[in-house]
Formats: structure tokens, C-alpha cells, sequence
């Protein structure tokens, strides 16, 4: 694998989309380069970011009580 | 049979249904947050969503993915109220298939991991708010939500290779707002100084 392949295939990789044989295919590419290694590690903080930094307001409650009414 | 007989003769089932989809309340608010960028809209939103939901619980097969489903009301309902109709047609600059693979170029301006961690939350939802639409929706179910590409593609009614392109759209765009940020914020310099 070169490094645009490897390139090509982050974002599958970083969000777990590969098969068993591709993942071990850029596992091993990312592990002899230090570049490549690099992106991916970049990639997946920023995922890693969005989710935390995203995932994180509840619903107000008086929103709860009132589906509550509209769903029971 | 109606949906209200259907209701009134099976209970345990309606509700069972309820208390699933009211499991994804959080959830389902967050994505209408960063859609709206309105608080007091998300709430109009979701409160929508869910009365559709309850009008078509019909139409949803016990033991499949009931989040998905959800979001794809939602989402739909979004578009249809705001942005008036869903986005079938349109294209955004770059977004077919082969955008995907025109990655090599897309390092030139990104933040250094350590760095990401001194961002705020606040920017970093901002960035995610400040994407076109349809970039922003395919962030929210894929790297805040957990969505698979098929699962995401399902709910967006696109083929799969549209989300991934999106997706790395998105990302790319992401990438270069966050260092324009710790740039502007003194975070990180510029690499002309």
C-alpha cells in the first residue's frame, strides 16, 4: 500500500468501515509511516472532538414532560 | 385496521414503543440543535418529530434500528420546514464520487493534535454549526452519533459513496476552521511567521 491509498482509506478506517484484511493492510502501512500515522491520528482527535463537544446537551425538562403527556 | 385501533387494541405494544423512542429524546435534541442552530426551534423540531413518529408507529418494525428511524423524520421534517423541501437535488461543489479521492491535498492547513485540545467546546460546535447543511447532517449521525455509512445512507436517502464523500468534505472543512481558529486565538502561529 502507498501512501495515497493509505490516505484514501482514513476515513474508513478511522470510523471502523474496513474489512478484517483492509484494516490489517493500513495498519501495517500506518505503522512504518510516520506521515500517514500522523493524519490518522489527527483525523480520529477530530472525531474524537466533534463527538465529545457535540454529544453533550440534555433535553430541557419541560420538553420531557410535555412528549411525555403527547406519548403515554 | 387504523393506527388508533391498532393503539387502543395492543397497549402494551404502544407503549413499549413510547418508551423506546422517548430513549432517544437527548439524543434527537442535540441533532436538532446543531440542524437549527435555535434552541427554542430544536424544541419545536423534536416535539414534531415525535408526534409524526406516534402518527406513523405504524410503519416502524419493532427490532429495527428505532434511532435511525427517528432521525430520518427529523431530518426530513428539518428540511421541509426551514429549508423548504428536502435535498434530493441538490449538489454541492465537489460532492460526487470522486471526491473522495482527491485527498492528498487536503493537509495544508490543519491544527497539530495536541493543539486540538486546547480548543474550546464552544468553537468546536461552532465549526460543526458553521457547515453547509448537508455536511453538517452527515457529521452529526456518523461522528456523534455512531451511525454506520449504510445506516447514515438510509437516513439521508443517499447512496453510500455520497456519505463518505460528504463526510471527508465535512471533515476537511472542520479540520481547516479549527486551525483558523487556534490561529486567530494565538493557540498556534501561522506557519508564514
Amino acid at each position: 500500500m502507498n501512501c495515497g491509498d493509505c490516505i484514501n482509506q482514513l476515513d474508513a478506517y478511522v470510523d471502523r468501515e474496513l474489512s478484517d484484511a483492509e484494516l490489517a493492510t493500513v495498519r501495517e502501512h500506518l505503522d512504518s509511516c510516520p506521515p500517514c500515522e500522523d493524519t490518522f491520528q489527527l483525523r480520529s482527535d477530530v472525531k474524537r472532538l466533534v463527538r465529545t463537544c457535540c454529544g453533550q446537551e440534555a433535553a430541557p425538562s419541560e420538553l420531557r414532560q410535555k412528549l411525555r403527556e403527547i406519548l403515554f | 385496521m387504523t393506527t388508533l385501533e391498532a393503539v387502543t387494541e395492543r397497549p402494551a405494544a404502544a407503549s413499549n414503543f413510547s418508551e423506546e423512542a422517548i430513549g432517544y429524546l437527548d439524543t434527537l435534541y442535540r441533532g436538532a440543535l446543531r440542524l437549527t442552530r435555535d434552541a427554542v426551534k430544536a424544541e419545536d423540531l423534536v416535539q414534531d418529530t415525535y408526534v409524526r413518529a406516534l402518527r406513523y408507529q405504524h410503519s416502524y418494525q419493532p427490532g429495527t434500528n428505532m434511532k435511525a428511524w427517528l432521525f430520518a423524520i427529523m431530518r426530513n421534517l428539518f428540511w421541509d420546514r426551514f429549508k423548504g423541501g428536502r435535498p434530493e437535488n441538490i449538489s454541492l461543489d465537489g460532492d460526487g464520487e470522486f471526491a473522495l479521492y482527491d485527498t492528498l491535498k487536503d493537509d495544508t492547513a490543519r491544527p497539530e493534535s495536541d493543539v486540538l485540545d486546547k480548543l474550546a467546546a464552544g468553537e468546536v460546535v461552532n465549526a460543526v454549526e458553521r457547515l453547509p447543511e448537508l455536511h453538517r447532517e452527515v457529521v452529526l449521525l456518523v461522528d456523534v452519533e455512531g451511525f454506520s455509512y449504510k445506516d447514515a445512507a438510509e437516513v439521508l436517502g443517499v447512496p453510500i459513496g455520497t456519505v463518505m464523500s460528504r463526510l471527508h468534505r465535512a471533515r476537511q472543512q472542520l479540520q481547516k476552521s479549527l486551525y483558523d481558529y487556534a490561529q486567530e486565538s494565538g493557540i498556534v502561529h501561522g506557519r508564514d511567521s
